[in-house]
């Protein structure tokens, strides 16, 4: 397989997937997408309209009933054969999501395998969406419960996944017999029109995926159209809440995946020396821009002094630049105005009274003077009531915080809005227990810094971080992607 | 350059089964010695395959979750000064065969216990016993042609 080192080049302009085809929006708006690590525009994005939305729900209505006849080991069929094609283009789909995303190579390749990992995951459909049956309720009577598609589904995307978090939803969606329409995020687009192509190949029947870019119009577009019977989404707390109102206004199955600020707690007799790359990538990885990122590094007890020591060398020590060079440990931030509103967050920080003892601030990285970069920061005596500690930075950004005891540190993740992850580190087995069994948020990790289910095991948080009732992937979401209708028969 | 990420050491790996592979590959035009001829046809073959498994592991064992930073590897330890071997004789090829085997060996090794994903870790270590397996093969080879020309020590090891 080659290893194309350049994607793309030129300004691409790009285009809808509605019903089969390549089309044109209908907009004259458009959007830019940028390059982080260069700092230079790569393409344009339309930012579509309601109307461009009603096209590709209609495709889709259209396409359903033959897909939902299909039978499940056919639908499954079309994911073996997308596994395959996305194994081939792998190298490329990774590449093409670090230019226009900014995370490192490694990253990226670590992102598309678990986008792959979930369709590898549907492909398991004729078990997964079996229903259940009980002869005999009443005298001479049988009842089975069936589980049905139910119709048009649709994913608003997040910026910082631009080719796993669709796949948290689609392929499950599709598998079970129901249409679907992407919408990407506007700034980064590119990774899932490389992903369509791909679809495109692989023959799906018209209209059972789309893609509709766009901003605010499309979202609206989607939220409010009557013929789409649910919709996932995952991105920032404030958006999650008005996309799980404005479904439930329309009647909507809806998942709408949150922000988060993560606790990571570090007991007196953590391996500190044997963990630490581990934590370092928990804060670090991605820029900070996921929503299982360490955010906040809580010591416990007496570890403060040498966590802080350790932490610290090992932050300054990360090779930051373009994530295309291999060996680059962690890339830029997704855009100026980002980097920017991280910026602000380390001024607040210092205007709050957080001690600065790693600034990342005027990082300069050799080649790429435009580049959107923002060095490993550390804010230590960070106390419970700065912004550092309770507002999500999505950034290099880590809070250093000291507590006396578990109960403490347990104290500081239930006053959290959110309840998205939490991790600990310890080598003392009922400490761990403790700890999972009362931490409020739903991801937990021990011994490790990002606390990320896998396809077969269900993502989402808790509180300020999820709405909703069904989290993405696991085997729940079938439930999600179809109906149980009851069926009582009396043949006798 | 340290190799201090998964892509990086597995895109050092790939690069280094390649230059073994070709230069089987190209050398076997050059070999007049027949048992040295096959040998470099079978770890041309062997190169190939390690080639493709490295690709692979490279796609299929990058954990998003476990990316974590690795340390105490360089490039610098297993690059080799490039040699001209267009007047090479089957001494010469042999004795460069002997230099790329004991590389990716010492590499396979050192990797296998570094790295902290354990699939990667158990993939070198196959591959390195791969290598040490094929470095007795030259090595023996390479012994025979000593006691030939009446030669002590002909092959050395890098």
């Amino acid at each position: 397989m080659a290893f194309p080192q350049e994607p793309m080049s030129g300004i691409k302009k790009i285009k809808n997937y509605i019903n089969g085809e390549w089309v044109d929006s209908e907009t004259r708006e458009f959007g830019d997408v940028w390059c982080p690590a260069t700092g230079e525009k790569i393409a344009e994005v339309p930012f579509s309209t309601a109307a461009d939305v009603d096209q590709a729900v209609q495709a889709a209505k259209e396409a359903f009933w033959d897909w939902r006849c299909t039978p499940p080991l056919t639908r499954a069929r079309y994911l073996f054969k997308l596994k395959d094609l996305f194994e081939n283009a792998f190298e490329d789909i990774a590449r093409t999501l670090v230019t226009e995303e900014g995370k490192t190579i490694d990253e990226s390749r670590g992102e598309v395998r678990r986008m792959i990992e979930t369709v590898e995951h549907a492909t398991g459909v004729t078990t997964m969406m079996t229903g259940y049956n009980l002869e005999d309720i009443a005298q001479g009577i049988d009842c089975t419960a069936e589980r049905q598609p139910i119709g048009v589904f649709g994913v608003i995307a997040p910026f910082n996944f631009p080719a796993m978090v669709p796949w948290w939803f689609l392929p499950y969606a599709v598998v079970c017999g129901n249409t679907y329409i992407v919408k990407p995020s506007e700034q980064v687009p590119l990774t899932q029109t490389r992903i369509f192509e791909i679809i495109d190949e692989c023959g799906f029947p018209e209209g059972v995926i789309n893609m509709v870019h766009g901003a605010r119009e499309a979202v609206n577009g989607m939220l409010y159209h009557p013929d789409i019977k649910g919709m996932s989404f995952v991105g920032q707390s404030a958006t999650a809440k008005y996309v799980y109102k404005a479904c439930g206004e329309t009647g909507k199955r809806v998942q709408a995946l949150g922000g988060a600020k993560n606790f990571v707690l570090i007991m007196p007799d953590a391996e500190l020396d044997r963990h630490m790359p581990s934590m370092i990538t928990s804060f670090y990885g991605c820029a900070g821009e996921r929503c299982l990122s360490g955010s906040v590094l809580v010591a416990v007890g007496d570890v403060y002094e040498a966590l802080k020591e350790k932490f610290v060398r090992a932050a300054r020590a990360l090779n930051v630049g373009n994530g295309l060079e291999e060996g680059i440990q962690m890339g830029p931030v997704v855009s100026k105005k980002h980097q920017e509103k991280v910026l602000g967050y380390i001024e607040q920080g210092i205007k709050e009274g957080a001690k600065l003892i790693l600034d990342g601030r005027n990082i300069k990285v050799d080649g790429y003077p435009k580049g959107f970069f923002i060095g490993p920061t550390v804010f230590d005596e960070v106390l419970p009531d700065m912004t550092l500690a309770k507002e999500e930075i999505f950034g290099p950004v880590v809070a250093l915080m000291r507590v006396g005891s578990l109960d403490e540190g347990l104290k500081l993740i239930e006053n959290s809005e959110y309840g998205n992850a939490a991790c600990l580190y310890t080598t003392n087995g009922k400490t761990a227990r403790e700890f999972k069994y009362r931490a409020g948020a739903s991801m937990m990790g021990i011994n490790l810094g990002i606390a990320a289910p896998m396809s077969f095991f269900p993502f989402g948080g808790a509180k300020g971080s999820f709405f909703g009732d069904i989290k993405g992937h696991g085997r729940e979401i079938i439930q999600f992607f179809t109906d149980t209708k009851v069926v009582i028969q009396r043949w006798t | 350059m340290a190799l201090s990420t998964f892509g990086a050491i597995m895109g050092f790996a790939a690069e280094m089964v390649r230059e073994t592979e070709t230069f089987y590959k190209t050398m076997l035009r050059k070999v007049e010695d027949p048992v040295l001829r096959e040998v470099f046809r079978v770890l041309a073959e062997e190169e190939a395959k390690n080639c493709a498994l490295m690709e692979r592991t490279r796609r299929e064992n990058v954990t998003e979750m476990i990316l974590e930073p690795v340390a105490g590897l360089h490039q610098g330890d297993y690059e080799i000064a490039a040699a001209e071997m267009d007047q090479a004789g089957d001494a010469d090829l042999l004795n460069r065969a002997l230099i790329l085997e004991e590389r990716a060996h010492r590499f396979f090794s050192t990797v296998s216990d570094k790295i902290p994903l354990p699939e990667v870790g158990r993939i070198f270590r196959k591959a390195a016993q791969r290598k040490e397996k094929s470095l007795i093969k030259l090595k023996t080879l390479g012994s025979a042609y000593s006691d030939a020309a009446g030669l002590d020590g002909f092959v050395k090891s890098p």
